[in-house]
């Protein structure tokens, strides 16, 4: 397990992304109403810089024939085929066999830390 | 047919013909025939208005769930009242038109699906006859790929597209493919796990009919193409052998093609 400091927490306000080169590896993080999230910039699927799609909402699974918008910023959009996935989880919407690799993101005084495990 | 046919022998059985472009009348017509006990599936042509997963057809869908009954969409039918044989416009000659009649069928496979006909009618199942089958892999193929990427634009599905037509779609083999190694047909097919889905159909007496006698199914699926999944669909009597009157067995023996071991 390493840390990463990757910048001041004033550095991400609320709303806002960065993507951060680790290790060789291109880590998005976002602030999402004052909580940290750090996933894989690389779409599972076909290997899209997943971090610069939308944060967006989604339509939920629902059982009628209906629409029902809801999850809003807690869904990132691959920008190159569409798939969806947990900003949080980093799983897949549509597919349980599949999950972006997520890093675990805390504050340590007013520096923002990414906490990589080897090989992840 | 009810009156006539259907009382001759046992292994008849009847299809309930219905106009789709009035889905209301056809679900009336559904309920009052689907309950004889021959009457094995709804009948439609495979061309169509309008898609079949289209919610103006879910009243029919929903009539032939409540009656257990498949819907079966039957080629032909395209141009007239009806949308062309071909999305880019209608083609020239005859068999032009019929190697394309298949375009159709595509159209309703992914338009069922997509509509989530399955989610809303978990008992309903679709039967395409007489549309090809070797088009089958792609599509899916296809619909999984587009469904993954889209799938907010129905969510109502729980499932890939691929598992509600494992589950819920038969396609007869007739006419089938002929490429130049057969084995070349199947290996598509065995990635969709089609063996559980292809149902022998000979369309005799016409002109393109398959002779049973000449098939040449994978010996793993030939069971199952020519008998299992056509009784499991249309609830028909297990095949027993020892169970057949003693007359019947001769003929049984040399009869492994069609799927038409019935009690007789």
């Amino acid at each position: 397990m390493t840390r990463y400091v990757v910048g001041k927490v004033t550095d991400l306000a609320s709303g806002q992304r960065r993507i951060v080169s680790i290790e060789g590896r291109s880590i998005g993080i976002f602030n999402v109403d004052g909580r940290f999230f750090a996933l894989r910039n690389r779409c599972p699927h076909k290997g899209g810089a997943l971090c610069e799609g939308p944060l967006c909402g989604t339509a939920l699974p629902v059982d009628g024939f209906t629409y029902l918008y809801g999850r809003e910023g807690r869904i990132l959009r691959c920008a190159w085929h569409g798939w969806e996935f947990d900003i949080e989880t980093g799983q897949a919407l549509v597919d349980p066999h599949v999950r972006v690799q997520t890093y675990p993101v805390t504050v340590e005084g007013d520096e923002l830390v990414i906490i990589v495990y080897r090989d992840c | 047919m009810v009156e006539r046919w259907l009382p001759r022998d046992a292994r008849f059985k009847g299809s309930l013909v219905v106009a789709p472009q009035d889905p209301v009348g056809a679900a009336q017509e559904i309920r009052r025939i689907g309950s004889h006990p021959d009457i094995v599936q709804v009948l439609v042509s495979s061309g169509a208005q309008r898609p079949y997963g289209d919610p103006f057809y879910h009243p029919l869908w929903e009539a032939a769930a409540e009656m257990n009954l498949p819907v079966a969409a039957h080629l032909g039918g395209q141009g007239g009242v009806n949308s062309n044989p071909t999305g880019c416009g209608a083609p020239t000659f005859f068999w032009e038109t019929h190697a394309l009649l298949c375009e159709t069928g595509m159209g309703h496979v992914a338009s069922i699906i997509a509509h989530g006909v399955f989610e809303r009618f978990p008992a309903a199942r679709f039967v395409l006859i007489e549309c090809g089958i070797a088009w089958l892999p792609a599509i899916l193929w296809r619909l999984d790929a587009d469904y993954k990427a889209l799938r907010k634009e129905t969510p109502w599905l729980k499932r890939l597209p691929s598992e509600y037509a494992h589950d819920h779609i038969r396609l007869t083999t007739q006419p089938l493919e002929q490429p130049r190694l057969m084995e070349h047909l199947w290996e598509p097919l065995a990635d969709i796990r089609a063996e559980d889905m292809l149902l022998f159909s000979s369309d005799y007496p016409h002109w393109d009919f398959d002779d049973p006698h000449l098939m040449r199914f994978p010996p793993a699926w030939k069971d199952k193409i020519l008998d299992g999944n056509a009784r499991e669909l249309y609830r028909l009597p297990a095949r027993s052998p020892h169970l057949e009157p003693k007359e019947n067995q001769g003929t049984l023996s040399l009869q492994a093609k069609p799927g038409r071991g019935g009690s007789g």
